[in-house]
């Protein structure tokens, strides 16, 4: 297939709505990993969350035929099995980083373990016949050319991406349990000398982080595929870390930065149609990821140095119109 | 006695000891719900690897790996350098040094120290690269590692896909290396020992990866504890303020932390290839990712205790091959175990709590005083290794 008819897909509507499709997974737990590590601890254990809770999904809709069980169910597993990491992190003082590479381990094997048991095939649920939740149209919007592609027709899970990257900020910057649960990353001890209870916020902040990535799992297994495949992460709840320092440790600049990745991916899906060997391809979105990580620390280090050149200028400004003594 | 059972070293294999039964038991119990017949499945768990000779062959080779892997893992832990790039590393060492295997004419004793040689250096170059990011541009190598493992195992993918594998053959794998790129067997040519050594050679690839281990080890430990980079190592890992300034150049032993462990990482590769397989495969690296971790958290880190750690966790994880093969229960809920075990081993509150609980229970008054200064001992046990 020729280039142009790449290139002219890549400027589509349905492109870019791909891209918003393909970003999901990656926006909801990259605002879990932001959460936790604004509040001082990192969450390595956000792909673990995440497929714990796309196999509950999965798994408990199969079973009861109701979506939302499937939904609710899930959340309530990601959300216990993160509050494993808060547990042994915050009270039996393991190590952050073991801890959560634990987390991974035992979802990893946990999750192939009973896919085997329940169903005997240790690649996907296929067999299993599990819901999807539905998508929503914006009545009006959808009829606009362009924008009605690119804004309407997703799946609930797009949409909670927006809202809650929204809600994340709000949560940060004006109510008193984000202003507190901030503090506490930035300087655990001055927190606690003002009263916050350093453990509880950690607690809670771990425990969002956990529902957040739960989210993002489940619009993984129930809605952009409809089954659950082993490992069918891959690697989706490390670069949503990537997006959380790539996005400057902000809200919408994590969500812009879980966006990046989701173009990359999906640029990747698109250039599949061209007679580049697929493996190529299938790189770009980590190659993406490393760039972007050190993109991200080359430009903080040179506002660093701005900084502080600026600060130099303004002293011996101020030295040279001090009057000499 | 009571001395003895107070030393930090004591303390230190007893915690690990209980922490594998307490998460062989969890396990139990999990097969328990799962299986028609729980007893025979952990049976062949526990026992499986010694039953016979072929599965006593796989449970060596398997630890020679997860040895290779801990060792890599445990030098870059000891710096405090959280990289989990063990799994790229490694399939570029097992690639590296299979096409050497394959394409270079030379003699067996040139080839093969030559494709050793080529699986560490590819090994040390793709640990440089993390290290690099990390110590100079300060990006999370936790991050950096695994997205390098990806691009890894896809550019081996290629490799094999479109250079490696024979043109019209219908499966993804090399051709059989030739006997001049294959490790040899680890057993010597005794005189009168013949028969034995021909039933080794046919029924295990037990080759003398496990000489260079034993030296690999002692390298590592000597490297760590008998060097100026290792003190830098263990000084950076233990307060990397102070070591700076104590003016060690911390952004060189962070980048060359790295590249070393990879090394080790590029021969457990090599090993793979040329030892196991003895054929390029596709997913060479399958199930091998983080286990390099558990054999380094189980040995606290220490290179001479890693052989032990390493062959007890490649007993258990040959023992679920067995279970796998011979009941219902996959060989996934090990690494449910391996998860527990790491939990455990690394919760630093279990043990005093447990004590303190124990002391309680038995009515000795003052428990709590004694668990504190319990604590105490072991934090300075802490502070000895």
């Amino acid at each position: 297939m020729p280039i142009e008819v790449v290139l002219r897909s890549i400027f589509s509507a349905l492109f870019v709505a791909s891209v918003l499709r393909i970003s999901t997974p990656l926006i909801l737990p990259a605002l879990g990993g932001l959460l936790s590590e604004l509040a001082g601890v990192i969450n390595i254990a956000l792909e673990g969350i995440m497929l714990v809770a796309a196999f509950t999904g999965v798994i408990v809709s199969a079973y009861t035929q109701s979506v939302w069980m499937g939904v609710l169910a899930g959340i309530v597993v990601g959300v216990l099995f993160s509050s494993l990491l808060a547990l042994f992190h915050l009270y039996l003082e393991t190590d952050i980083i073991l801890a959560g590479i634990a987390l991974n381990i035992m979802a990893t094997g946990g999750t192939i373990f009973l896919l085997f048991t329940l169903t005997g095939d240790k690649g996907n649920s296929s067999s299993l016949a599990s819901g999807a939740v539905p998508t929503i149209t914006i009545p009006f919007i959808e009829h606009i050319p362009f924008i009605g592609t690119v804004l309407s027709g997703h799946n609930v899970f797009t949409y909670l991406a927006f809202i809650f990257t929204w809600l994340v900020s709000v949560f940060l910057y004006k109510s008193p349990l984000g202003t507190h649960l901030r503090a506490v990353g930035e300087n655990p001890e001055a927190a606690a000398s003002v009263g916050i209870n350093v453990k509880r916020t950690q607690t809670i902040a771990i425990l969002l982080s956990g529902f957040l990535a739960s989210l993002g799992g489940l619009s993984l297994s129930m809605a952009y595929l409809t089954l659950f495949q082993n490992s069918m992460t891959a690697g989706r709840g490390f670069i949503a870390l990537a997006a959380v320092y790539l996005g400057g440790r902000t809200p919408w600049g994590t969500f812009l930065a879980a966006i990046i990745f989701g173009f990359a991916d999906a640029l990747s899906n698109q250039l599949g149609s061209l007679s580049v060997p697929p493996q190529w391809v299938q790189m770009i979105p980590y190659a993406a990821t490393i760039i972007a990580l050190v993109g991200y620390n080359v430009r903080k280090r040179a506002q660093a140095r701005e900084r502080a050149r600026k600060f130099q200028e303004q002293q011996l400004k101020e030295l040279k119109t001090a009057p000499a003594e | 006695m009571s001395r003895f059972l107070k030393s930090p070293a004591v303390r230190s294999v007893a915690r690990v000891v209980l922490a594998t039964a307490a998460a062989l038991l969890l396990g139990f119990i999990i097969t328990w719900f799962v299986s028609d017949d729980p007893v025979g499945a952990y049976k062949a768990l526990l026992l499986g690897p010694v039953s016979r000779l072929n599965r006593f062959g796989d449970w060596i080779e398997e630890s020679i790996t997860l040895t290779f892997l801990g060792l890599a893992v445990a030098l870059v832990f000891k710096a405090e350098q959280f990289s989990l790039g063990q799994e790229g590393q490694m399939v570029l060492g097992a690639l590296v040094s299979g096409a050497i295997a394959l394409f270079v004419p030379l003699p067996a004793y040139l080839r093969i120290p030559l494709a050793l040689l080529g699986a560490m250096v590819v090994g040390f170059l793709w640990g440089l690269i993390p290290g690099y990011l990390k110590a100079y541009l300060d990006a999370n190598e936790i991050v950096s590692t695994l997205m390098l493992n990806v691009l890894a195992v896809k550019f081996y993918e290629y490799m094999l896909t479109y250079y490696i594998k024979p043109p019209n053959a219908g499966y993804t794998a090399s051709d059989r290396f030739p006997v001049e790129g294959t490790l040899p067997t680890f057993f010597p040519p005794i005189p009168g020992l013949e028969n034995l050594r021909q039933t080794f050679i046919n029924q295990t690839n037990i080759s003398i990866a496990i000489y260079l281990l034993v030296l690999a080890a002692i390298v590592v430990y000597y490297l760590m504890y008998r060097t100026p980079f290792g003190y830098e190592l263990r000084m950076v890992g233990a307060n990397i303020k102070f070591a700076r300034y104590g003016g060690i150049n911390t952004k060189r032993v962070i980048m060359l932390s790295m590249a070393i462990s990879g090394i080790l990482a590029g021969l457990a590769g090599a090993h793979l290839s040329m030892g196991i397989h003895r054929k390029l495969i596709l997913n060479i690296q399958y199930g091998l990712g983080f286990e390099g971790i558990v054999v380094a958290i189980l040995a606290r880190n220490n290179p001479l205790m890693i052989p032990f750690s390493g062959l007890a966790y490649g007993y258990l994880r040959a023992g679920a091959d067995v279970m796998e093969r011979s009941s219902d229960v996959s060989r996934e809920m090990v690494l449910v175990i391996q998860g527990i075990i790491i939990l455990l081993v690394t919760a630093e509150r279990i043990l005093p709590m447990v004590q303190q609980r124990v002391r309680a229970h038995r009515g000795e008054g003052n428990g709590d005083e004694e668990a504190v200064q319990a604590d105490a001992s072991l934090e300075a046990g802490k502070g000895e290794d």
